[in-house]
Parts: C-alpha cells; sequence; structure tokens
C-alpha cells in the first residue's frame, strides 16, 4: 500500500505538470484540442491524488502502521473521528490534505469549462496545476514532508498531540487549507487574465464566488482556531499573536479587502490594479504562512534549519509569485486602467479605498513584524505591540463599516450625511447605560471603541431601513419593504450579517482584552477554603480522579461558584497527567450573557497536592467573538446561496436598475 | 477624470501609509527584544534591555511565591552561564525542571534577573520538533 500511495504521488506530480505543459501551450497559440488535452490531463491529476489520499486515509482508518505517518499521528486507542483527524495532524498529511483540495478545485473549474473551452479559464487551472506542482513535488522529494514511508521496524504508535484531542482541532486545519486553496483561485485567474492582457470584467465574475467561499473558509478556521486556543490550550486568552496565528490572519485581512476591491471592480470598473495585487498578496500570504508554520525558521529556539530543500521550494514559491505578478502587472498595467475614479471624499467609495488601504497596511504590518523583524533585524516583538497596532486600526476600521453604507456612491451633500448619521448616534447613546452597567467606564479608550460600536449597530440597522424604505416605494408603509430589504439582494444581506458580526467581533475584542481581570490565589485542599473574584465565590468541595484520553490520568478540583451569594454552578478545573509526556492543565470556564469566568491551576496538582495556585480570570464580552465569528460566516453563506429564478426575477422587479444600492446588486447578480 | 481630487487621494494615501509605517518602525525599535543566547547576556550591554533568550530549567531552582515564579536557566549553546528569571503569568503547560525555554523580559544585569512577561516552553520529548509553548497553537498545524 506504502508503493501505491506513493506511485500515485508521484504520477500526481507528473499529471500536474503534463497539464501546465498543455494548458500553457493552448493559451499560448490559442489552440481548443490542447487545451482540452490539458483539462484530461487535471483529471488524471485529481484521480491520482484521491488515490493518494485514499492510501492514506484507509491506513489511518485500519491503524496501519506501518505506515511511519500513521505511527506518528494515531495509536490504536483513538477513536474514528481522531483517526481520521490523524491524516492532517502533521506536515506530511497537511501537505496531501492540500494538493487534494487544489486537485479539486482545479477539476471542478476544468469540468465546468470543458464544453466552452476558453483561455482565460485554462490559464487559471494551469495556475492550479502549478501550485499543486510544487506540493507535488515537495512531497516526492523533500523526506520531511513524504506521506508514504514505511515505519522502522519494532516503532510504538506515538498517538495524537493530547491538545489535538478536541473537535475544533480536528475542523481547523481542513478549513484553514480550504480558505487558502478557495482564495487560490483568484489569484489563478488574476495571472491568466494578466498574461492574456484582458483587462475586462470576467476574471472577477469567475472567480468572486471561490474567494467569497474562500474567505468563508478562512474565518471560520482562524475563528475555531482561537476557540481552541481558549477552551483547550487554557493559557488564558484565545489570541496570543503567536506566528502561526498571526500568519493566519494576514491573507484574511487582504481576502476581506479583496472582496470589497472585487465589487466595486464588477460595479464600477474602480479598483482594477488594487484587486490584481490583492489577490495575489492574498495567495502569497498563504505561502508565507505555510512558510512560517513549517520551515520554523521564525519560532525555532535553535536558529539553524534542518530542512533546508523544504526551505528552499517554499521560498522559491513566494520569490517566483512575488516577482511574475509584479512582473505581469507591470507589464499590463496600462489595460487595467480604472475607468471612473474616486470623485469625493465624502463618498463611499473614497471610504471602500481607505479599508482597503488600511487592511492591506494591517496585513503588511502583521507579517513584518512577524517575519521580517525575526529574521532581518534579529530581534522579536510580543503581543502588547501586535495589540498597539491592531487596538486603533480596528476601531477606525470599525467607523468605516459604520459610515460606509451610509454615504452615496460618488458624493454625498451635507444635509443628507447629517440626516443619516441621526439614527446611529442615536444607538451609540442607547448603549450608553449597558456599557456603564458592565463597569467599562475604568478604560477611556475601550469606551470610546464601545461607542464606535453602537454607532456601527445604529448605521446597520439604518442601512437595513434605507433598503426597506426603497424596496417598500413611494406611499407604502416601512414595513412592506422589510422582507424585500433581505431578500432583494443576496450581497447587501450578506453585508448587514457580516458588518453586525464584525461589529460583535470588535466588540468581544474590545471586551475581553481591556477589561480583562485577573486574580490569583493559593486555595489550599480543604473542604471549605475560597478564592475570590468580582464577586465570584469558589468554594473548595474536593479532589476526584478518572482516567483521561490515552490512559492519562486525570485530576478534578471541584469548586462551588456563587455570585452575590447565590451557587451559579460547579467548576472543577483538572489535570491531565500523560504516562510519557508530563502533565497539562485544563481550563474551565462558566459562561454568561456579558462575561466569562475562566478558572484554571497555574500548576499541574494531584491528589498528593497540598495546594492548588488557582488563576480565575473574567473575560467580558468573550462570547460577542463566538457569536459574531458565526455571523460572519453565515453572512458569506447566504451570499454563496444560490439564487432561486423566481426570487431572482422579483428581486430585479423590486430594486430598480437605477437605484444607487442597484450598482451594488448588479454585482451580485 | 478629476484631476484634483487625484492628488487629493494621493497625498491622503501617503499621508497614512508614511504615518503608519513610522509607528510600526517605533513600536518595534522601542518594544521589540533582541534574540539572544544566555551566554550574551553578561557581556552587559543588555542590561535595561527587552530580550528573548532560550534556555533550560535547572533541577532544583523552581521556586514560587506571591510575586510569582523564579527560575534559573542554562545556555542552550553548552556554556556554561545561567540567568535567574522572575515571571507571574500563566504557566505553560509543559514548564517543569529540564524542559527548553523561550523567555521574553527585561534584562537587569544588576542580580542577573530576567523579569519576564512572556514564558514559553518546548515541548520535551513525544512530540519531536513540535514546539509547544503556553500561547501557541503551532502544535496544530
Amino acid at each position: 500500500m506504502i508503493t501505491l500511495g506513493r506511485i500515485a504521488l508521484t504520477l500526481a506530480l507528473v499529471f500536474s505538470m503534463a497539464s501546465v505543459l498543455f494548458l500553457a501551450l493552448g493559451m499560448r497559440w490559442d489552440r481548443k484540442d490542447l487545451l482540452r488535452n490539458g483539462y484530461y490531463a487535471v483529471y488524471a491529476f485529481f484521480l491520482t491524488t484521491v488515490v493518494a489520499s485514499a492510501v492514506l486515509l484507509q491506513a489511518f482508518l485500519k491503524k496501519d502502521f506501518s505506515f511511519s505517518y500513521v505511527a506518528e499521528n494515531s495509536d490504536a486507542s483513538l477513536s474514528t473521528f481522531y483517526r481520521i483527524a490523524g491524516f492532517w495532524a502533521g506536515q506530511q498529511g497537511s501537505f496531501l490534505l492540500w494538493l487534494l483540495l487544489i486537485a479539486v478545485v482545479a477539476v471542478v473549474i476544468a469540468l465546468v469549462n470543458l464544453n466552452k473551452v476558453e483561455r482565460l479559464t485554462g490559464g487559471a487551472v494551469m495556475v492550479m496545476c502549478v501550485i499543486g506542482a510544487v506540493f507535488a513535488a515537495l512531497m516526492v522529494l523533500d523526506k520531511g514532508s513524504k506521506p508514504f514511508l514505511a515505519a522502522e521496524p519494532g516503532t510504538q504508535p506515538f498517538g495524537l498531540n493530547p491538545l489535538l484531542l478536541h473537535p475544533a482541532m480536528v475542523l481547523h486545519p481542513p478549513a484553514l487549507f480550504i480558505g487558502y486553496v478557495g482564495l487560490s483561485v483568484p489569484f489563478a485567474f488574476g495571472i491568466s487574465t494578466l498574461l492574456l492582457g484582458r483587462g475586462d470584467k470576467l476574471w472577477v465574475t469567475l472567480s468572486q464566488k471561490w474567494a467569497v467561499a474562500g474567505w468563508l473558509f478562512l474565518s471560520l478556521g482562524v475563528g475555531l482556531g482561537a476557540w481552541w486556543a481558549y477552551v483547550v490550550l487554557s493559557f488564558g486568552g484565545y489570541w496570543g499573536w503567536d506566528p502561526v496565528e498571526s500568519t493566519s490572519l494576514v491573507p484574511w485581512l487582504t481576502a476581506t479587502a479583496l472582496l470589497h476591491a472585487f465589487t466595486l471592480y464588477k460595479s464600477r470598473g474602480l479598483f482594477r490594479h488594487w484587486a490584481l495585487g490583492l489577490a495575489a498578496a492574498t495567495f502569497w500570504f498563504t505561502i508565507l504562512a505555510t512558510w512560517t508554520t513549517r520551515t520554523g525558521l521564525i519560532q525555532s529556539v535553535h536558529a539553524f534549519e534542518k530542512n533546508p530543500l523544504l526551505v528552499w521550494i517554499l521560498s522559491g514559491l513566494l520569490v517566483v509569485t512575488a516577482a511574475a505578478t509584479s512582473g505581469l502587472m507591470a507589464w499590463r498595467w496600462r489595460r487595467f486602467q480604472s475607468h471612473d475614479q474616486v470623485e469625493s471624499i465624502v463618498s463611499r467609495d473614497f471610504l471602500y479605498y481607505l479599508t482597503n488601504l488600511l487592511l492591506t497596511l494591517f496585513a503588511v504590518a502583521v507579517a513584518f513584524t512577524t517575519v521580517a523583524v525575526p529574521l532581518l533585524m534579529n530581534k522579536t516583538v510580543g503581543p502588547s505591540t501586535f495589540n498597539a497596532i491592531a487596538q486603533p486600526l480596528g476601531v477606525v476600521m470599525l467607523a468605516l463599516i459604520a459610515i460606509c453604507p451610509l454615504l452615496a456612491w460618488r458624493k454625498t451633500e451635507g444635509a443628507e450625511l447629517r440626516k443619516t448619521l441621526i439614527l446611529p448616534l442615536v444607538t451609540a447613546v442607547l448603549l450608553v447605560p449597558l456599557w456603564l452597567y458592565l463597569g467599562f467606564q475604568s478604560n477611556v479608550w475601550g469606551f470610546i471603541g464601545l461607542l464606535v460600536c453602537g454607532f456601527a449597530v445604529g448605521a446597520v440597522i439604518q442601512f437595513v431601513l434605507r433598503s426597506a424604505r426603497r424596496a417598500a416605494g413611494p406611499g407604502k408603509s416601512l414595513w412592506s419593504g422589510l422582507g424585500r430589504a433581505f431578500t432583494g439582494s443576496r450581497t447587501r444581506t450578506a453585508a448587514y450579517v457580516v458588518h453586525f458580526g464584525m461589529i460583535l467581533v470588535v466588540a468581544g475584542l474590545i471586551g475581553s482584552n481591556v477589561y480583562k481581570h485577573e486574580e490569583t490565589a493559593l486555595v489550599k485542599v480543604k473542604a471549605g477554603q475560597t478564592a475570590s473574584i468580582a464577586g465570584y465565590t469558589l468554594t473548595y468541595k474536593g479532589m476526584t480522579g478518572n482516567t483521561g484520553p490515552q490512559s492519562s490520568t486525570r485530576s478534578f478540583a471541584t469548586f462551588a461558584v456563587t455570585r452575590g451569594g447565590t451557587q451559579i454552578g460547579t467548576l472543577a478545573p483538572h489535570t491531565d497527567a500523560y504516562p510519557a509526556s508530563g502533565a497539562a492543565v485544563r481550563a474551565v470556564i462558566i459562561g454568561r450573557p456579558f462575561e466569562d469566568l475562566f478558572v484554571v491551576a497555574d500548576d499541574p496538582f494531584d491528589s498528593t497536592s497540598k495546594s492548588i495556585a488557582l488563576r480565575m480570570i473574567i473575560f467580558p464580552l468573550v462570547r460577542w467573538v463566538w457569536l459574531g465569528s458565526i455571523l460572519l460566516c453565515v453572512g458569506a453563506v447566504v451570499s454563496l446561496w444560490p439564487k432561486a429564478r423566481r426570487q431572482e426575477q422579483e428581486a430585479r422587479a423590486a430594486v430598480p436598475a437605477a437605484d444607487a444600492d442597484g450598482r451594488l446588486d448588479g454585482a451580485s447578480a | 477624470m478629476n484631476k484634483k481630487s487625484r492628488t487629493r487621494l494621493l497625498i491622503a494615501t501617503g499621508v497614512i501609509v508614511v504615518v503608519f509605517v513610522i509607528g510600526v518602525v517605533f513600536l518595534v525599535q522601542k518594544q521589540g527584544a533582541y534574540y539572544r543566547q544566555v551566554s550574551d547576556l553578561t557581556t552587559g550591554q543588555y542590561d535595561g534591555k527587552n530580550v528573548k533568550v532560550g534556555g533550560k530549567v535547572l533541577d532544583g531552582t523552581i521556586n514560587r511565591d506571591a510575586s510569582g515564579v523564579h527560575f534559573t536557566i542554562q545556555d542552550l549553546t553548552g556554556k556554561p552561564e545561567t540567568v535567574k528569571v522572575t515571571y507571574s503569568g500563566q504557566m505553560p503547560n509543559t514548564f517543569n525542571s529540564g524542559v527548553d525555554v523561550v523567555v521574553i523580559g527585561k534584562y537587569a544585569s544588576t542580580g542577573g534577573v530576567i523579569s519576564a512577561d512572556q514564558l514559553q516552553t518546548k515541548c520535551p520529548s513525544k512530540y519531536k520538533g513540535q514546539a509547544s509553548s503556553a500561547p501557541t497553537p503551532s502544535a496544530a498545524q
């Protein structure tokens, strides 16, 4: 079986290169037969990748520890769910999953276009196959990336890292990879349209849904990673600006900018260079994220790298991508000159521009401080530096989210602007009692941020109401238009939901970072001992033990939690002691609508301990981060949902084409 | 094509980019920690500076009191130098005697102590090569 996997992988490399060759020639000479042959090679590339993946998957399912990779990432005691997760628990399997996803996307694009073969799509599939060939080559050539190696005789299965035994961590890597691959499609079409010198919007039309889907999965991946860090890693937070986290955020930022650039590219022909640049940057940053994670150049305690081939191949991909994109863009610069211009500073166009600029700067700053500062300046910065960049920028961008939909395209008159500001201002004021009740006046910057959040909520409501009024038509009640304000345009409905979700995320980030409150207490192991934080009292009840995952011994210290005299629950922070790899403390959380009580022991404890070093943290509004993240994904799903034909006609009828927002609707149709 | 608004747009962009770049460079200069070995610290030039240092936690040096945890780490390049560390934040799960840690914080040459505000551990043995630290989901990828 190992040999079969290895052969399939080698063939995948051959077929991906063959399709690159056919598609490149077909594109160059505009020959449909060559393009079609290229597509056939893509099918073969896809099938061989599926075979390779199936071989590895069956090895995990059948507990075939003769595969070195399976022995390293699984053991006989794991459930089927976690045995499947072993597939992407290490580098080799992650690359194979990535390759499989590239092949899936390439074959879908090829299948959809087999009957209307044309050069633009052929070029995009070619770029996908180039990326696929690089990953296949990595797995064929680089020893540390080979998924199909025989285990040394007598190897004991390692099992899965216990920290990864959590559903969020099973889903986090595939979500990220789907996001990365989805977001490489706009790059592939961008390169193709540059090669052909086609300055029209077809490449955007063909890749926009892929970009939205990629963004959706990347959001999901980043969110799941944060949630896992919060509930499993137990370090007292969900985001530590670790290089791996930071570099997965960077492509999310540029992808967000890309989606906005696409909207205006399609509707108005604006941001054409931006769209190309952002598509390339997003892809480049996904490779940079992998480069950071896999080469270990940034994190390693030791400055030397053990795996030079991997570094060379990934660095080569980064250099070639950057050089090819900038070269092609310089060559075709004039063909992508915008038809239109940003006319006024007080317009939606300008704020779109500002949003894109700030998102890009933010992305570059995070990438620079994460990667370039340690490598080039031999220095390192901590979370406080990233926060100092992210916090003000986050609030400014939130303000842009708030104001942007209120302004008209092109230019907004002062009187009109003042009128639309009333509702957001009122909402900001109405929410002040809530912030005061939660005690948020203690930090002025956080308070300002939350005022902006309140304003932004009002702006979203205003946005919905305005669309409703327009949909209802003159003389009819607002309510009659409210339904249509949501069903009228998928893009616009998605914008309401995503923007509202983003406001919740930012409010949650402000609450849980700025107003985080932490106490430590050394609690004697004796029933009735107490520790307290901000109105909560924890009373020690006793210690129990059972068997945790991977034959670990799990010790629970149980506390009754009371608030204002009434018991609100029990918490049992625990320690997992693994026979092979030491002990890990695990946090427990009581969630309330406005704050979480997070409790973890500072040191591992067991039944022989005399006292427990307890760390208690209050995270205000942290649930809003999760809720908001879910809304981001819901919004993306809304915009991807295929339209029923009847609805589409209704939507067309409901929103006249000349309507200012109609331009945006045109983009989604 | 409106030349005036185009110029304005360029100026606005330029101002934003320049302010932003200066801000980031300033922050990195001010808050960045030098990545050094334990043996580099004794030269004295890092007194009062932020440093990031890797080292092995020496057996029997871990003490906990009201102000936090105190321990001593030894140079990783095989040199005999050691440095004391004081830390009061959340402990990483795998922290113990004998593990390799990375500490980030301000170094004071009087007393030879690093007041760490970050402490990360490298996994000792089982999960080969996968760095794990308190704030690090890196083991996952």
